[in-house]
């Protein structure tokens, strides 16, 4: 599965995400944290087995954070690839995400 | 598929075609027959049925050869082809569908098994012919949306002669548009803008962007509040997922600056005369239409540069385009293709041959945009001054039509802003829009629009800020002094500066009176004055100008004071 869900003890609800991060999972990845309530759950966002990362993918993240706790925290982007990161960068996707 | 359609068996053995003959017509299919291979054809095209039993082993024509010619002939018409064989050897069967078929049945064949395979083939019939509608309306509407697109927002763009572009979209419709206007003094504001994803969603975002990239150009608002703009609007209009990154570049009306600013795209690239990277200009900004109301004014930066020199656009679509065996063009294939570029040999055309030989056939994953910008005169408006004197006259009115109202050709009215004003609100554009009413000025609108800027801008940098102007007599200067004022302006506090324009009818025309006075504590101007007059350099270059435009002009001590008077008609 491209997209899976695991919930940690610490109160945020890690989404994996491997392969190609674009259009094609796009039900997959919002079907990963819309069962939680909106406004009341952390997420992080793993990347470590993204290869890929393009503008819909941003798309999605900015959705997921609209749907986090943003005052707790809001997203969380880990383990990207460093193609990753540069996109995340050239985005200016600091200011809105904790990358870590 | 049920009802009167026309069913087609495919048999040279006369009792197999009784026995299914009447099976079929038991299930109310009209049936027509075929004694071989070549007949079958001949008869398919004359029936057009909607479904074909075929056998396999018969005189002149075998079944497989058949079949592939039927399927040729149908194009997007979906007629199954149902082998009916004895051969249980899975080569044999296998071959049935290489050949076009779409199942094949055993002979012989039992009622309720062709009863269920034509069900199952008519559902596969309904989802065949439900696609290519669906398909065909999504064409229709792409098509649609793309004459609009070329219409509303790319026929408006100027010197588009003069920019070498390369546009690839990896749809029929693109996410990437290149937006291209003139402000009212004559400078260039380019823009390429990059929406998430692409394809029609991908471009909804263009309309509104284009819209406000024009008015607000038109308008003569500063490269940040363009952006400001922009973004606000998408974000209002669009949902969160969709939003545009964007390249803004704006070339003076002299071809001696640039403003440039870069929201979430690769790095803009000033390119000297070699070809050499002179400039980068790396993104510094969020992509537009994420947040609701951003400040842009510190994120644009202001450079110096050489006529001739040229400002390279790209979206992250060139440098994501990926070969066969899948590896990407990436950075470093871009920069090579940079250096391989002779000097005054197009880029844009040079890159366009390297990403041709690099991808072959692979398929394309994202638009792809590239825009040269050469910073050479042609690209400027050629605004002449004999279209502006016949709009002039044939605008003038009567003595009669002006004694009937006595306010006509008045106008009066005045501007003051004051503390953290001064550093969100530009005032040129506002009073450009007042003036607009009156005919005789909107053919002016340029010209006054220089003279109000150079006066607002002085009074503001000198005047209020208090910002030496001898800063910008060298490039490193020129930028050092905006990085200072855009300090001074955030931490703005108090100081003001008071505009009152005011029009009144003159001997010949009328006559425009701006007068500006600011909180400074005013400088010696007259051996300033007299400095500009033989001064070749940054300072002073401005108030030149505004002297040789105006029927008078004249500070008043202690220097914070301005009154200018343009005449509308010399």
């Amino acid at each position: 599965m491209p997209v899976s869900v695991e919930e940690t003890d610490n109160d945020s609800v890690v989404i994996h995400v491997s392969g190609r991060f674009d259009y094609s999972i796009h039900s997959q990845f919002l079907s990963a944290y819309e069962s939680f309530p909106k406004g009341e759950e952390c997420f992080i966002v793993d990347l470590k087995d993204a290869e890929y990362m393009d503008s819909s993918a941003m798309g999605m993240l900015l959705q997921l954070r609209e749907h986090s706790d943003k005052a707790a925290g809001g997203v969380t982007i880990r383990n990207s690839s460093e193609a990753i990161k540069d996109v995340l960068r050239i985005a200016n996707f600091h200011r809105l995400f904790t990358i870590v | 598929m049920s009802g009167n359609r026309i069913v087609l068996i495919v048999d040279d053995d006369m009792p197999q075609r009784l026995v299914l003959r009447s099976q079929l017509e038991g299930l109310g299919y009209p049936v027509v027959e075929a004694t071989n291979g070549l007949e079958a054809v001949r008869v398919f095209e004359e029936t057009e049925p909607h479904m074909v039993f075929m056998d396999i082993v018969m005189p002149e024509m075998d079944g497989y050869q058949a079949a592939s010619i039927i399927k040729q002939r149908c194009g997007q018409r979906f007629v199954p082809i149902i082998f009916l064989t004895a051969l249980t050897d899975e080569h044999q069967l296998a071959r049935c569908i290489e050949a076009g078929g779409d199942d094949f049945l055993m002979k012989p064949v039992g009622r309720i098994v062709l009863e269920s395979k034509i069900r199952s083939l008519e559902r596969i019939g309904a989802l065949h012919a439900q696609i290519h509608a669906l398909y065909g309306q999504v064409q229709q509407e792409q098509k649609l949306a793309e004459e609009v697109f070329s219409n509303a927002v790319l026929a408006n763009n100027v010197a588009l002669d003069r920019i070498d572009t390369l546009h690839r979209p990896a749809a029929l419709f693109s996410g990437d548009v290149l937006l291209t206007a003139y402000s009212p003094a004559g400078d260039l504001n380019v823009m390429l803008g990059d929406f998430t994803g692409h394809g029609l969603a991908a471009a909804l975002g263009a309309l509104p962007a284009s819209e406000a990239f024009r008015a607000m150009t038109a308008k003569g608002f500063s490269a940040d509040q363009i952006i400001r703009g922009i973004g606000g609007k998408l974000y209002a209009l669009l949902p969160t997922s969709l939003f545009m990154a964007a390249q803004f570049v704006s070339i003076s009306h002299d071809l001696r600056h640039i403003t440039v600013c870069n929201c979430g795209m690769p790095d803009i690239l000033v390119l000297g005369k070699e070809g050499e990277i002179k400039q980068r200009i790396q993104s510094a900004a969020l992509p537009l239409g994420i947040a609701a109301d951003a400040n842009y004014g510190h994120l644009v930066t202001h450079l110096d540069i050489t006529p001739g020199d040229r400002v390279l656009m790209v979206s992250d679509g060139v440098t994501d385009v990926r070969n066969p065996q899948g590896d990407y063009f990436g950075e470093t294939g871009f920069i090579e293709a940079l250096e391989q570029a002779t000097a005054g040999e197009s880029v844009v055309e040079r890159l366009a041959e390297v990403l041709r030989e690099f991808a072959g056939d692979a398929p394309q994953d994202d638009d792809i945009s590239l825009a040269e910008i050469p910073c050479v005169p042609e690209i400027l408006p050629a605004w002449s001054m004999e279209v502006e004197d016949s709009v002039f006259e044939n605008r003038s009115r009567s003595a009669e039509e002006q004694a009937e109202d006595p306010g006509e050709g008045r106008l009066e009215f005045s501007l003051f802003l004051h503390g953290r004003r001064l550093a969100q609100a530009d005032p040129v554009p506002l009073i450009i829009n007042n003036l607009q009413e009156m005919d005789e000025i909107a053919v002016h609108r340029r010209t006054l629009f220089t003279i109000l800027t150079e006066l607002y801008v002085n009074a503001l940098d000198h005047g209020v800020l208090g910002l030496d102007s001898s800063l910008k007599g060298s490039a490193e200067g020129f930028a050092h002094y905006y990085a200072e004022r855009e300090r001074l302006l955030s931490e703005l506090k108090d100081g003001y500066v008071r505009i009152r324009v005011r029009v009144s009818p003159a001997a010949e025309g009328k006559d425009v009176e701006i007068f500006i006075e600011d909180s400074g504590s005013g400088f010696r101007f007259r051996p300033f004055l007299e400095d500009a007059e033989h001064s070749t350099g940054y300072a002073g270059r401005g108030i030149r100008l505004v002297r040789e435009l105006c029927k008078s002009f004249s500070y008043e001590e202690p220097g914070n004071r301005v009154r200018a008077v343009f005449g509308l008609q010399s």
